[in-house]
């Protein structure tokens, strides 16, 4: 069954991908008429987050090959008219790995809820804080072993991210969504902390005041060589004459000239310019400034990430388009566009023609026709729900983690590591993500770190049972602090620190997102990319904007929408929602209905 | 005003287009009703603030901006819904069926399992009803809602539909929190009561709301 869909627009945008739902949400706002398809039955394409049960059906519907569009046959031409096929064969997800590491619930040792109990103060025994053991002994959690029966229950309390992304504070995307008043619809967390790897071990590197003063391991001289550095790059900008002779030098060239001890070259590069020994002066700087312009913003870092995950955010844009009047529908395919004197004129969907004036496609939907090149940024990533932070610490975090290549042939890796406060998954489990640019595939990719910083083996339940037995026995009043004193030890050389046990992963590379167009596409053609390789939003925000401005170069990109209390609507007379200046008109008893502009 | 309000709650209008879902949310929060509504352009969300049973709650309520005409309304859309009002219209049978369709959708993507449904049967001003009380009373009975039947045109019921739902949310211990409205300005941040106290932020333009002392390099300057 096919919904009749009014057949003729002013764009029509289809994929609801980040960069497509902005498009769509700016056309609208400006009164546009604007239909958004999507062939998928879910919002936000390869920017979807799922809960583990639609992980799964996505998964399951992979490997499905889509039923193919149509032939030109069958399409009703006019004069001078030509018909191209659309494709989704840059859209191809690949190396789909997915892993158990747990047993179902049949498998799994009957737990007495004590022995669980004392489960729970195990767990704690590698936070480095001596005071938690022993809160952790009072506490009385439930702690249910994990097993597949009960993530597969519990699958709404998991919201898992194909392309998870971080916003700085001060980024484009949060810009634009305060500018826009699109920020209404959504809610952030504050990621809680930047770590390092730094002499064998996680270390969080510190970004606030308190964090600077709290820190042993950086000496007063270096915390001054570290702000003088920091300032220099904030105050002067990469077109500072301080940076003149490095123009086509690394920053990491720069750096060395400026007397760094280890430990400050190590922060500024890893964690701060998030750069590696390619990365140009230029950029670093720029890296280094976005890094600190973002900061004491919002939280303790200067990352935020959107709750429910990053799929969140093209559905805000999708409400707002809505809210103006767009249309939508998802489930339905394009079949095809039709071209007339190298302009795209209209497109076929099932039995209709819709007419347009501008099509937005996302890299899901486009004829080979208009491909130049398939692009080079290919992505892997891994995604790993666990039991426990890669870094454990009094309070639950959100942690980002740059880890640069060990070996010349691998590549950095992002790590973010989510907690149950996000909704990304249910109390007791952490949910990290890893991604990097592809070389070979997932797995091979993300090895390397993988085998760093977790324990990605099979959980047998007879170690499950022995491990029980172990902390039983810790937990007892005498050996407390035996334990602790292991902790101390640990400080210094973390290697000893239990890896968090990994219960499930998936692997899967995402195609390329530097896609390029060919020179003779229609101009009212434009491409939104897929997700990219870097860690913020910006590279959507611009490709929108830059596709907003070419079809409307005279229009405001996004103005702040109002609040409804703002609204005032006269029927016929008012041409759109005006603003009333009074906030506080709840009471109001004049407001009528919003008539868009037309 | 705002220190005397209990809580925000939010509510959800659901139902197939044309029942009317539009028309009872502007009869109740602006007492008007227009006859020949286009279909919802430019309706966010609403806010009124009753009192019920001496409490004072301010109410958001979210309405569909027509994304609920081919079935896609945004998973994001029922997100920290404490009420949903499911509406259909007494005379067109078919919006009274869809409504199966549409509470498995709002029990897929509620992430409040207890959150409280109320079943309107709405437009029974007009002489051609095709589904009756009994009908809809058994609905209602069998997936557990609250039911009314209402006119947006006459208003009748309206102010009783959502002053039952407000009474039946606030009676349900965890599924609100008392808490004051740190996003009160201008009255539009609001999306209702997180769990458990565990709000996320909520970007906005007056940084100062948010920024705690000296979280950053240069103040140790």
């Amino acid at each position: 069954m096919e919904d009749y869909l009014p057949n003729e627009y002013d764009v029509v945008v289809v994929g609801t991908g980040m960069t497509e739902s902005i498009v769509a949400a700016a056309a609208s706002r400006i009164g546009k008429k604007v239909l958004h398809l999507d062939s998928d039955e879910y919002y936000g394409g390869l920017w979807a987050t799922f809960n583990f049960d639609g992980l799964q059906k996505w998964i399951e519907d992979l490997k499905v090959s889509k039923s193919s569009a149509k032939d030109v046959s069958e399409v009703d031409l006019e004069l001078e008219e030509k018909f191209l096929k659309t494709s989704n064969e840059y859209s191809t997800v690949e190396n789909i790995e997915e892993t158990w590491y747990i047993s179902n619930d049949a498998d799994l040792p009957v737990v007495s809820s004590k022995d669980t109990q004392t489960d729970s103060t195990g767990d704690g025994s590698g936070s480095g804080d001596e005071k938690s053991d022993d809160d952790k002994v009072e506490k009385k959690e439930n702690v249910k072993q994990w097993s597949i029966d009960r993530i597969r229950k519990e699958y709404r309390k998991f919201n898992i991210d194909l392309a998870p992304k971080l916003l700085f504070a001060r980024g484009e995307l949060v810009e634009l969504l305060i500018s826009s008043n699109i920020a209404r619809y959504a809610e952030f967390r504050a990621v809680s902390r930047v770590a390092t790897f730094m002499d064998g071990k996680l270390t969080q590197v510190p970004c606030s005041r308190a964090d600077v003063f709290a820190n042993k391991t950086v000496s007063v001289v270096e915390k001054r060589m570290l702000m003088q550095l920091l300032t220099s790059c904030m105050e002067q900008g990469a077109d500072s004459p301080e940076f003149d002779g490095f123009r086509d030098k690394t920053f990491l060239e720069y750096l060395n000239t400026k007397n760094l001890t280890p430990i400050v070259q190590h922060y500024v590069v890893q964690a701060i310019a998030m750069a590696t020994e390619k990365t140009s002066c230029r950029d670093g700087v720029n890296r280094t400034k976005h890094f600190l312009n973002s900061l004491g913003r919002y939280g303790n870092t200067p990352f935020l990430w959107p709750m429910y995950g990053s799929g969140e955010l093209p559905q805000c844009f999708c409400r707002l388009c809505a809210v103006f009047g767009g249309v939508y529908c998802l489930k339905r395919q394009l079949d095809g566009v039709v071209i007339h004197k190298n302009k795209c004129k209209a497109i076929i969907s099932g039995k209709q023609r819709i007419s347009l004036e501008h099509l937005v496609l996302g890299q899901g939907h486009l004829p080979p026709e208009v491909v130049a090149s398939e692009g080079e940024q290919r992505i892997s990533r891994g995604i790993f729900i666990t039991d426990k932070s890669i870094m454990q610490g009094e309070k639950e975090n959100l942690t980002l983690l740059y880890y640069p290549p060990e070996q010349p042939d691998q590549e950095p890796v992002t790590l973010i590591e989510l907690g149950p406060s996000t909704n990304a998954c249910p109390q007791g489990l952490f949910m990290v993500h890893m991604t990097c640019k592809r070389t070979t595939n997932a797995k091979e990719d993300l090895a390397y770190v993988v085998n760093k910083f977790l324990k990605a083996e099979p959980l047998d339940p007879l170690a499950i049972r022995s491990s029980i037995h172990s902390h039983t026995q810790t937990v007892s009043p005498d050996k407390r602090h035996i334990q602790e004193g292991d902790q101390d030890n640990r400080e210094e050389s973390t290697e000893e620190s239990p890896k968090p046990q990994v219960l499930w992963s998936l692997y899967l590379n995402l195609p390329a997102s530097d896609i390029k167009l060919n020179e003779s596409t229609p101009s009212n053609l434009h491409l939104c990319s897929g997700p990219d390789l870097e860690l913020d939003f910006d590279f959507a925000v611009n490709q929108a904007k830059s596709i907003f401005e070419s079809m409307y170069p005279d229009k405001d990109f996004l103005p702040r929408a109002p609040d409804p209390e703002e609204i005032v609507l006269e029927g016929e007379e008012a041409p759109g929602p005006k603003f009333e200046g009074d906030t506080e008109a709840e009471e109001k008893q004049d407001v009528e209905k919003a008539e868009k502009e037309d | 005003m705002d220190q005397d309000v209990l809580t925000v709650l939010k509510l959800l209008m659901i139902g197939e287009s044309n029942v009317g879902k539009s028309s009872i949310l502007l009869r109740f929060t602006e007492d008007e009703f227009h006859e020949n509504m286009q279909s919802t352009v430019g309706m966010d969300y609403r806010t009124k603030q009753v009192t019920i049973d001496g409490n004072t709650v301010k109410l958001a309520i979210w309405d569909t901006a027509g994304q609920e005409r081919f079935r896609t309304l945004t998973p994001s859309y029922y997100r920290d819904g404490q009420g949903a009002i499911l509406v259909y219209d007494v005379t067109d049978r078919v919006t009274f069926m869809k409504l199966e369709t549409w509470l498995n959708e709002l029990n897929t993507y509620c992430n409040k399992t207890d959150i409280i449904k109320m079943v309107v049967g709405n437009k029974i001003d007009l002489p051609n009803r095709e589904v009756s009380t009994e009908e809809g009373l058994q609905f209602a009975r069998r997936h557990q809602t609250l039911y009314i039947e209402s006119s947006a045109k006459t208003a009748d019921g309206i102010k009783c539909c959502f002053e039952e739902l407000v009474q039946k949310i606030i009676q349900t211990p965890g599924l609100w929190d008392r808490h004051t409205l740190i996003n009160s300005y201008g009255n539009g941040n609001m999306g209702g009561v997180r769990h458990r106290g565990q709000r996320g932020i909520q970007l906005a333009d007056d940084t100062q709301l948010y920024n705690r002392p000296s979280n950053c390099y240069c103040s140790l300057i």
